[in-house]
């Protein structure tokens, strides 16, 4: 077949014209659903994206800390866990590892010195070392060690920051409080016992002052006589906090959960419910769009059918009609989506501008798998035509 | 008389002939070798499944078996209702309704795509249907230009010229539907010269032509067969005059 031949030397022979309006429809409908497929994938994404930074992630697990829920009913008993619930939690294919926080089965009492005219009942916990998003190396104790390293929650600090002009106290950065030395007094039956505490890392994790596990458990069997003692709290390690199927057990089995942490869980589930049916809808509107467009094609060749039928007949081959009737509408296909593409991108300078504060880092171009979708379906339109077209003049 | 003359000319008269000969010998062997790569349609014991036993027992095209290779002018006279329409379309596709083969180059055309077809009918067999087929919203140039535009055996300027030659010079720019029934016919004539083909399928092609254009059309489809070494299969009711057709078969 001569190369040189094109679109141009049969259209006089095809009729695209006739429903107009049905054809115009089709092209809006195509281009509000692709802009609707294409914004509800970068929301997903942009979802995803704030949603991520808000938790602190280690090696992309989250870390959550959970409670036994007090309620007026249970407030007697014991709400603390057993070894068994410790167990149970780690059995759950949704959990990878669960740690109980031990705490101090005696009295403690800190002061910080001379420098510092300041004293307090304290609480002491200990959890496994790989729990802790800062462990310095120094985070050890033996028997017979009389400087006892303390981890140190980001939000006591900041507490006490708070409350210490009013009580004459310096401020502290987390630097300079590594270098306060404070007095733990280990209280006893008996009398008690002074360690010296040292700070050595904040910890953003973890809302505790943290010693060393195996200090902690010496020292509940030597001062406060207790040995394997449950636990108020237990942090579960888990590779999304936001899945529904952790959530729901923790609800059944009544749990309480840092509520801050899987808040934006919370509302990320909502948000990513909402995004997936906008979604689902506007693949609904591209199929409802293809489908009138299809009419519209057949309605085209039916109207054109003698003039193809006498071209196939004059030696035009079906292959190549096909292609060439199917190729007129790559500009058309082209437009529609290119329009929707860059509609997208100006919703997403927009909301990038008018919902987000200085402080949330979002891109405003486009995820790259948007542009990538937008690709796909320009190449699905068009071949879904292509083969229209070719299954309609076969059957002539 | 010179010596040296009479001496000379029988040697020459020798060389002569041995060059006459050689260029017959050559000839033959051109022959030979178009006859070996032209192509070729075989019928073999065809007959249409829908036509009167009577009819089919008297032809000599039904049921028989048949050879006809590019170059070989055939005239197929037919009188109404015989199937001569029917026998063109069998052999260009458009009709299977036959019994018996028909081969194009050891080819059953029965096993043919429309894709087959479509290179068959752009490159080695052209048609000028008895209906003729032309586009009626089309003017003529326009018609012819679609069939040239597929497979350009012309360029515009001797498409323009064979219509000059046929008298439709000026219908080039009417609409065809528009145009006399003759009119139409050499128009058709025109664009059915406008590819490259090995066979010319003609189906009452002069039907509505007086003389002089029957005479002016055979000539010029004559001339266009001979420069692609093709042949011309014409089926008619009954023996065009200006026809010089190499076997004449009655259906």
């Amino acid at each position: 077949m001569n190369r040189s031949i094109s679109y141009k030397t049969i259209a006089g022979l095809i009729d695209t014209g006739g429903k107009k309006r049905s054809k115009f429809t089709s092209y809006l409908g195509l281009c509000l659903g692709v802009l609707l497929l294409l914004v509800a994938v970068q929301m997903f994404i942009n979802i995803n994206q704030l949603i991520k930074d808000k938790n602190p992630r280690k090696n992309g697990y989250d870390y959550i800390s959970i409670t036994k829920n007090i309620t007026n009913q249970n407030m007697g008993q014991d709400n603390r866990f057993t070894t068994a619930d410790v167990a149970e939690l780690k059995k759950q294919p949704f959990i990878t590892d669960a740690a109980p926080l031990i705490s101090n089965q005696f009295r403690v009492k800190a002061s910080a010195g001379n420098i510092i005219p300041f004293s307090t009942d304290l609480f002491l916990e200990a959890i496994q070392n790989d729990f802790i998003d800062t462990l310095p190396p120094n985070f050890t104790w033996q028997q017979g060690q009389v400087t006892v390293p303390i981890i140190f929650s980001a939000d006591y600090l900041e507490m006490y920051n708070v409350f210490a002009p009013a009580q004459d106290l310096p401020q502290m950065s987390a630097a300079t409080i590594s270098t306060v030395n404070i007095n733990l007094e280990c209280y006893a039956p008996y009398g008690f016992q002074t360690f010296k505490g040292n700070i050595v890392a904040i910890s953003d994790r973890i809302n505790s002052v943290l010693v060393p596990e195996n200090f902690l458990t010496w020292a509940n069997k030597h001062y406060g006589n207790a040995e394997n003692v449950p636990a108020a709290r237990v942090f579960i390690k888990t590779t999304d906090a936001n899945s529904s199927e952790l959530l729901n057990f923790l609800q059944e089995k009544d749990y309480r959960i840092n509520k801050d942490k899987t808040k934006f869980g919370r509302v990320k589930q909502v948000l990513q419910a909402i995004v997936t049916g906008l979604g689902s809808f506007a693949v609904l509107v591209i199929i409802l769009a293809m489908l009138l467009f299809s009419f519209y094609l057949q309605l085209m060749i039916a109207r054109s059918k003698d003039n193809l039928q006498l071209l196939i007949t004059l030696g035009y081959s079906p292959g190549w009609l096909s292609k060439t009737v199917s190729y007129k509408w790559i500009p058309v296909y082209g437009i529609i989506i290119a329009v929707a593409l860059l509609v997208t991108q100006l919703i997403q300078f927009f909301f990038r501008h008018s919902f987000l504060s200085a402080r949330e880092t979002l891109s405003p171009m486009l995820n790259w798998s948007v542009v990538g979708l937008a690709v796909c379906l320009f190449v699905l339109c068009i071949t879904i035509n292509y083969r229209l077209i070719k299954k309609l003049l076969y059957h002539l | 008389m010179p010596l040296r003359y009479i001496q000379i000319q029988p040697l020459f008269r020798k060389k002569i002939n041995f060059l006459i000969n050689l260029i017959k010998a050559a000839k033959v062997i051109r022959r030979l070798l178009l006859y070996l790569r032209f192509m070729k349609i075989i019928l073999q014991q065809v007959y249409p499944s829908f036509l009167d036993k009577e009819l089919i027992n008297h032809s000599q095209i039904w049921t028989k078996e048949l050879f006809f290779s590019a170059g070989e002018n055939i005239q197929i006279v037919a009188p109404s209702g015989s199937g001569k329409t029917s026998l063109i379309y069998f052999l260009y596709g458009l009709r299977n309704d036959y019994e018996g083969n028909i081969f194009f180059d050891e080819k059953n055309i029965r096993s043919f795509s429309p894709e087959d077809w479509a290179t068959y009918r752009s490159e080695k067999i052209s048609i000028m249907f008895q209906d003729l087929r032309l586009f009626p919203q089309l003017n003529g140039a326009e018609n012819i230009e679609i069939k040239r535009a597929l497979q350009p055996f012309h360029n515009t300027v001797e498409m323009i010229n064979m219509a000059k030659d046929l008298g439709i010079q000026n219908k080039l720019q009417q609409k065809t539907e528009t145009c006399s029934y003759g009119e139409k016919q050499r128009i058709a004539t025109v664009r059915s010269l406008q590819q490259p083909f090995e066979f010319l399928l003609m189906d009452e092609p002069f039907s509505h032509l007086d003389e002089v254009n029957r005479q002016k059309s055979m000539q010029l489809l004559q001339e266009e067969a001979t420069r692609r070494n093709a042949g011309i299969i014409l089926a008619d009711l009954k023996p065009i005059e200006f026809f010089k057709p190499h076997r004449t078969l009655y259906l």
